[in-house]
C-alpha cells in the first residue's frame, strides 16, 4: 500500500477482502458488473446500517416498549370485552406496528450523521439506488424484530390462543407487512428528514399511501387468528406480495431523484 | 484541466451566493480561495462537489459534468470541510472499513490499520468517533481522502480546530497531493500559511471574483479590500 | 403560452353556461328515478365530479413525470393547479357522496368501496399539498413533490382494488348503473361542464404558480471589477 501519494494508481484488489470492482476498471461497466457492484453496496450500507442499529439498541428496546403500550391503549379503548378485543387483534397488531414504524424510518436517515445527513451521502461513491435498498432492508429487519415481543403481547393481552403452527404464519405476515411499510418510508423519510416537522411529514404522507398493505395485513393475520374456512388467506398474502413487488421497485426507482442535490 | 468552471453561479432565494465565477484548475496546481465570511467560499466548494446544483454555468472535473454523471465525478474528487460526515456510533477502524468496502478496496485490518497509524489514529482506532476532537476527525476525513485517490481535492478551512502539529499535517497532505498531481482547491482564513503553500489564489467579494494572481499577494489584497 | 393567450377564461365560461344547463335539465327536466326520487339528482353533479377529479389526478401523473424529465418549472404549475382542484372535487364529491348515503342508506358515511378510495385519494393528495408547503427551494419542492404525486397516483388503483376485495366480504351496497336515456343527457352535459370548469382553475391556478415562481428569481448581479495579475 503506498502510503506517500496520494494519488498514485489504486492498489490491486484479492478477491477475499474486496468489495466491489474498483471504479475505474473499464471491466466495471458490464451490465453483471453493475449489478454485483449495487449488490455489494447494498449489503454494505445493510451491514453499517445494523451495525449502527445494534449500538444504539437501546433505541430499539424503547420502540417495542412503544409498541406495548399501544397495544395496551387499544384494550382501554376497547374496554374489558374480551370478544371485541379478540376480534379486534389483527388490527391492533397492525396499528401497532404502523405507529411504531414511525418511530422506526423517522430515525432511519437521522442516524446517518450529525448533522445534514444525506449531504454526507452525496459525498460517497454509493449508488443512490443500493443506498436506497440497502436501508428498507434494514428497515425492514427493524421493525420484524418488533415481532417476537409484540405478538405474543398482544395474544396475552386479548386472550387469543392461536395453534402452533400459526406462529410461522403470523411472523411471515408481519414480515410483509413490514415490508411494505419500509418502501415508501424510507423514501419518505430520506425526503423528510431534511425538512422542518419530519415528526409530522412522515406519517401524513406514509399512512394513507400504505393503506392497502394495512387492510391486507389485518385480514390475512385476522384469517390465520379466526379461523380460515373460505380458503382466503392465499389471496390475501398475494395481494400483500403485489404491494412489496410494486413499491420495492417504484420507490427504488425514484430515489435517486429524492436525494440528489437540489 | 481538472477543473473547469464558466460562469458559475448559485442564487438562495434572492440572494445571490455566488456569481459569474470562472475558475480553472490544472493537475497538480493548488489554489487558494480567500475572502471574508459570506464571500461565497464555501458555495464555491460545494459547487464544485456537487453537494448542490449551480442555478447558472457549468463545473467540469476532468471533463466529467457532475450534473449529468454525478457519481463519475464524484469518484475524482474528495472533500474535507469543517462537516465531518463521521458515524459518532462506529469506531475508526469500522468507519474505515465501510469507506473502503465502499470504494471496493481491501479492507481487511492489515491493509487498514497502517493507514490509521499514519495519521496518527493507530491507537485509538477502536474507539467511538464521538469521542475525537475536531483534529481527530480531520485525521480520519483524511484517510477517506487517501482511499479515494482523487484528481481533486476541496479543503474547506481546513487548518481550523488544529494545534500546530495538526496543521503541519495538513500542510504535508497538501505538499503531498501537489507532488502526485492531484489538485487542491483550498478556502482558508489563515492566509499567511496557505498562502506559503499554494500557487495560485483567488480573492471573492460579494460572491464574484474580484482579484487573481500569486498566493502570495491574497493577504495584502484581503487587507485591502475590506479596509 | 400559457401567459398570453387568455383562452381558459373561454373555457371556463363555457363550462359554467353548460353546466348551468345541464343542472337545470337534471333537476326540472329529467324524470325522477323510480325507487329513490328525487334524492338520485345529486348523480348530476356527483359523477361528473368523479370522473373530472380523477381526471385530474390522471393530469397530475402527467405533469409530474414531465416535471422529473423536463425540470421545467411549467409543468411543476400545471401540476399544482391539478392537484388543487384535484383536492376541491374529491372534497366535493365525498360531501355528495355522503349526503346520497344519508338519504339512501340513513348513516352519512358507509365503507363504500368508492367512499373510501375517494377518502385516501384526497387525503394522499393533501399530504402532497402539504409536504409542498414545507420545501422553500423551488427546485427540490418541484423534485419532490413530483414524487409524491406520482406515488400516489399509483396507490390509487391499488386501494380501489384492495378496498373492493375487503369491502367484497362485506355486503356490496349496490348503486344504480344502469341510466335512463332522459338522464343520460345532463349527465353527459355535466360531466363535460365539469371538465371545461376544471380545466378553467387549473390554467388559472398554474399561472399564479408560474408567476410566483418567476417572481422569485432574481437577475445575477453586475459583475465586479476584476484585477488579474
Amino acid at each position: 500500500m503506498s502510503t506517500l501519494h496520494p494519488g498514485a494508481a489504486p492498489a490491486t484488489t484479492t478477491a477475499a477482502t474486496s468489495g466491489a470492482p474498483a471504479p475505474d476498471d473499464p471491466a466495471a461497466r458490464s451490465t453483471t458488473s453493475f449489478f454485483a457492484t449495487m449488490l455489494t453496496q447494498t449489503l454494505i450500507v445493510l451491514r453499517k446500517d445494523l451495525l449502527l442499529e445494534w449500538r444504539s439498541r437501546s433505541r430499539l428496546v424503547s420502540v417495542v416498549l412503544f409498541g406495548v403500550v399501544t397495544l395496551l391503549l387499544f384494550s382501554f379503548a376497547v374496554g374489558p370485552d374480551v370478544r371485541a378485543l379478540r376480534e379486534g387483534t389483527a388490527g391492533f397488531l397492525v396499528l401497532a406496528l404502523l405507529l411504531s414504524s414511525t418511530l422506526g424510518l423517522a430515525e432511519s436517515f437521522r442516524l446517518e450523521q450529525e448533522q445534514d445527513a444525506v449531504e454526507g451521502l452525496l459525498l460517497l461513491p454509493i449508488e443512490p439506488v443500493a443506498l436506497f435498498y440497502g436501508k428498507a432492508l434494514g428497515n425492514t429487519i427493524f421493525l420484524s424484530l418488533l415481532a417476537p415481543i409484540l405478538i405474543p403481547v398482544a395474544l396475552v393481552l386479548y386472550s387469543v390462543e392461536p395453534a402452533w403452527s400459526d406462529f410461522l404464519r403470523l411472523f411471515g405476515l408481519w414480515l410483509l407487512t413490514a415490508a411494505g411499510l419500509s418502501a415508501p418510508g424510507t423514501l419518505y423519510s430520506a425526503m423528510t428528514s431534511q425538512l422542518r416537522s419530519q415528526d409530522v411529514l412522515l406519517p401524513l404522507l406514509l399512512f394513507p399511501l400504505v393503506v392497502p398493505v394495512l387492510l391486507g395485513a389485518v385480514k390475512a393475520l385476522d384469517l390465520v387468528l379466526t379461523g380460515d374456512a373460505m380458503g382466503q388467506l392465499g389471496s390475501w398474502t398475494i395481494m400483500l406480495l403485489a404491494f412489496n413487488l410494486i413499491y420495492w421497485s417504484l420507490c427504488g426507482i425514484v430515489f435517486p431523484r429524492a436525494i440528489e442535490a437540489s | 484541466m481538472t477543473l473547469r468552471a464558466s460562469g458559475l453561479g448559485r442564487r438562495f432565494g434572492k440572494h445571490w451566493a455566488l456569481a459569474r465565477v470562472d475558475l480553472e484548475v490544472a493537475a497538480g496546481e493548488v489554489v487558494l480561495l480567500a475572502g471574508a465570511n459570506g464571500s461565497g467560499k464555501t458555495t464555491l466548494l460545494r459547487l464544485v462537489a456537487g453537494l448542490v446544483r449551480p442555478t447558472k454555468g457549468t463545473v467540469s472535473i476532468c471533463g466529467i459534468d457532475p450534473q449529468r454523471q454525478p457519481l463519475e465525478s464524484r469518484r475524482k474528487l474528495s472533500m474535507i470541510s469543517h462537516q465531518a460526515y463521521l458515524y459518532p456510533r462506529l469506531t475508526a477502524l469500522e468507519t474505515t472499513r465501510i469507506w473502503a468496502r465502499l470504494l471496493g478496496l481491501p479492507a481487511s485490518d492489515v491493509d487498514l490499520l497502517p493507514m490509521l497509524e499514519e495519521v496518527g489514529l493507530g491507537g485509538r482506532h477502536n474507539e467511538s468517533v464521538a469521542g475525537f476532537s475536531a483534529g481527530m476527525k480531520k485525521r480520519l476525513a483524511f484517510i477517506r481522502t487517501r482511499l479515494e485517490k482523487p484528481r481533486l481535492v476541496l479543503l474547506d478551512e481546513p487548518f481550523s480546530a488544529l494545534d500546530a502539529a495538526g496543521r503541519r499535517m495538513v500542510e504535508g497532505w497538501i505538499d503531498g497531493f501537489r507532488r502526485s498531481g492531484t489538485s487542491v482547491l483550498l478556502a482558508s482564513h489563515t492566509l499567511a500559511r496557505a498562502a506559503r503553500l499554494a500557487d495560485r489564489g483567488i480573492l471573492l467579494q460579494q460572491g464574484q471574483v474580484a482579484w487573481r494572481g500569486k498566493a502570495e499577494e491574497v493577504a495584502a489584497r484581503l487587507e485591502a479590500a475590506s479596509a | 403560452m400559457i401567459e398570453r393567450l387568455k383562452w381558459h377564461h373561454f373555457v371556463g365560461l363555457l363550462g359554467l353556461a353548460i353546466v348551468v344547463a345541464g343542472t337545470w335539465i337534471g333537476l326540472f327536466v329529467a324524470p325522477a328515478e323510480r325507487h329513490m326520487g328525487d334524492v338520485m339528482r345529486i348523480m348530476y353533479v356527483h359523477v361528473p365530479s368523479a370522473w373530472s377529479a380523477l381526471l385530474c389526478f390522471t393530469f397530475v401523473f402527467v405533469a409530474a413525470v414531465a416535471s422529473l424529465w423536463t425540470s421545467r418549472k411549467r409543468w411543476d404549475a400545471y401540476m399544482t393547479g391539478g392537484i388543487e382542484v384535484g383536492c376541491v372535487l374529491t372534497a366535493l364529491l365525498l360531501v355528495q357522496g355522503s349526503i346520497w348515503a344519508r338519504a339512501t342508506w340513513g348513516v352519512w358515511w358507509d365503507w363504500d368501496v368508492r367512499l373510501t378510495t375517494s377518502l385516501v385519494m384526497l387525503l394522499l393528495f393533501c399530504g402532497v399539498l402539504a409536504l409542498r408547503s414545507f420545501i422553500e427551494e423551488a427546485n427540490r419542492r418541484a423534485t419532490w413533490s413530483a414524487i409524491a404525486a406520482i406515488v400516489a397516483f399509483v396507490d390509487v388503483p391499488l386501494v380501489y382494488f384492495c378496498v373492493r376485495w375487503w369491502r367484497s366480504l362485506h355486503q356490496i351496497q349496490s348503486s344504480p348503473e344502469t341510466v335512463n336515456s332522459a338522464m343520460v343527457l345532463p349527465l353527459r352535459l355535466n360531466a363535460v361542464a365539469f371538465l371545461l370548469i376544471a380545466i378553467w382553475m387549473i390554467a388559472i391556478r398554474a399561472r399564479i404558480e408560474l408567476a410566483r415562481l418567476q417572481a422569485e428569481d432574481a437577475p445575477e448581479p453586475e459583475p465586479l471589477a476584476i484585477e488579474e495579475r
